[in-house]
């Protein structure tokens, strides 16, 4: 026994480093596979404290620009509402008989301000100011005013952990705008500008310029926002598959005000899904 | 001593804090990132115990893990910092009995050998790091220059906070 403890005592160094080497890649390894808790995401109680203090402050330093581009999107809402108004007073007649316009509205927006962000690593994620008190549970989309920025991971009471687009673990369902060629988005980890568009069939049509939106196979995201333009093809060994190059519509290093995408239908066509898996 | 150990947890606090608020959101040339809080490890002093210098590493890497999501990774890279900071010290100082109840500064280990020191805190720091972070991700060669850029930056400030700091 006494030797033991001799042996204990003299390696305890050798014990205490192995101890904490182990514990740091289990969580290396867990947190790129799967979702782990709260309490050791940036969403938790200290972290949202933290971040929503300083975010408070820094926020001021760049009102001026956030009210120009408000203003502007102001100005474009304001101009459509005109447009929209005007034509559905001409379709009000046909309204009566027809099937597609519903009382229900599908997406409903909830919109929140990013807290902290990060670019610089193969798998970012950024923290919002809403959270589980505000309707936000994990799996919803959220978009800024460009285009499509993430989706929600962890939940707290009021801040949520958002996977960021840049992150190399998360594909968004896409396609060329106003053609039915679909194909799966990803990041590639270097440029925070730049994301890969693969498995796009061979025969695809294309132009440089083209708009990539998302394709509204999945309840996260309706159909047809904004990702961002087609740059050009890229070479690969694959003969059967194009892969586009696309440059994000999003400005990543500037991620300010938000909305996070509230799918009424998303709880009916999970279930769905999930019957489907079950046979 | 126990105003020691009070400073040195405001000093803990500060350099997350600074960290994860700051140093996270500079990226210079799109490689170069200063990992400021291990400045906390470079100057725990050389005579207590390597248990408790890898339980604080642990803790002080996990703290800027949790609050920057990548968790695991700077608290593996820490815990190697601690366990390689006494070899690090001794690589460029003598060792001698007077230097035991020592904090590394300029002052007590002299400009060269304390830069010395620091560039090899900063450059084992960067490389486990970028390595672990990586590796699966880019080419060896890319890796390389992340680390390279982020251990030059790391070590400018770090000696630029002890300049101002000890300055007689």
């Amino acid at each position: 026994m006494r030797n033991l403890l001799n042996f204990l005592i003299k390696y305890s160094t050798w014990f205490v480093f192995t101890f904490y080497v182990l514990i740091s890649c289990f969580l290396l390894i867990k947190s790129s596979k799967e979702h782990y808790s709260l309490y050791l995401s940036s969403a938790n109680a200290v972290g949202s404290t933290i971040f929503k203090t300083t975010s408070e402050i820094s926020n001021y330093f760049n009102l001026i620009s956030v009210n120009k581009s408000l203003q502007e999107s102001n100005a474009r809402l304001e101009n459509e509402v005109l447009n929209l108004r005007q034509q559905l007073s001409q379709y009000q007649v046909l309204a009566q008989d027809s099937a597609f316009l519903s009382d229900k509205i599908r997406f409903d927006f909830i919109s929140a301000s990013v807290i902290n962000n990060s670019i610089r690593h193969p798998r970012n994620h950024f923290t919002i100011d809403k959270g589980a008190s505000d309707g936000i549970v994990p799996g919803m989309g959220v978009v800024d005013q460009s285009g499509v920025v993430g989706i929600v991971d962890v939940t707290g009471q009021n801040t949520a952990r958002v996977i960021s687009l840049l992150n190399q673990n998360q594909h968004f369902s896409v396609k060329v705008k106003d053609s039915p060629f679909v194909g799966s988005l990803s990041w590639r980890g270097d440029d925070p500008s730049i994301a890969y568009m693969e498995e796009v069939p061979r025969h695809a049509k294309y132009h440089i310029g083209d708009t990539i939106v998302t394709s509204g196979y999945s309840t996260t995201f309706p159909e047809g926002i904004n990702i961002g333009t087609v740059m050009g093809k890229v070479r690969t060994g694959d003969d059967t598959f194009l892969v586009l190059k696309i440059r994000l519509a999003s400005n990543f290093k500037t991620l300010g005000t938000i909305r996070v995408i509230k799918d009424a239908l998303k709880q009916e066509l999970d279930s769905i899904r999930n019957v489907g898996n079950i046979d | 001593m126990n105003k020691d150990v009070i400073s040195y947890i405001c000093l803990f606090v500060i350099l997350v804090l600074v960290q994860v608020l700051l140093m996270n959101h500079i990226v210079l040339f799109n490689s170069a990132v200063c990992f400021i809080f291990i400045y906390f490890l470079i100057k725990l002093p050389i005579n207590i115990s390597v248990n408790w210098v890898l339980t604080l590493g642990f803790i002080l890497g996990l703290s800027v893990d949790i609050l920057s999501d990548t968790p695991g990774l700077n608290a593996l890279s820490c815990t190697i910092l601690a366990v390689l900071k006494r070899p690090a010290f001794f690589a460029y100082v003598q060792h001698d009995d007077q230097m035991r109840n020592i904090s590394p500064t300029m002052g007590t280990m002299g400009f060269f050998s304390y830069c010395k020191y620091i560039f090899t805190m900063s450059a084992i720091y960067c490389m486990i790091l970028y390595f672990v972070e990586f590796i699966s991700y880019i080419d060896i060669a890319d890796i390389f220059i992340k680390a390279g850029a982020s251990t030059l930056f790391t070590f400018l400030v770090i000696l630029a906070i002890d300049s101002l700091v000890y300055r007689n």
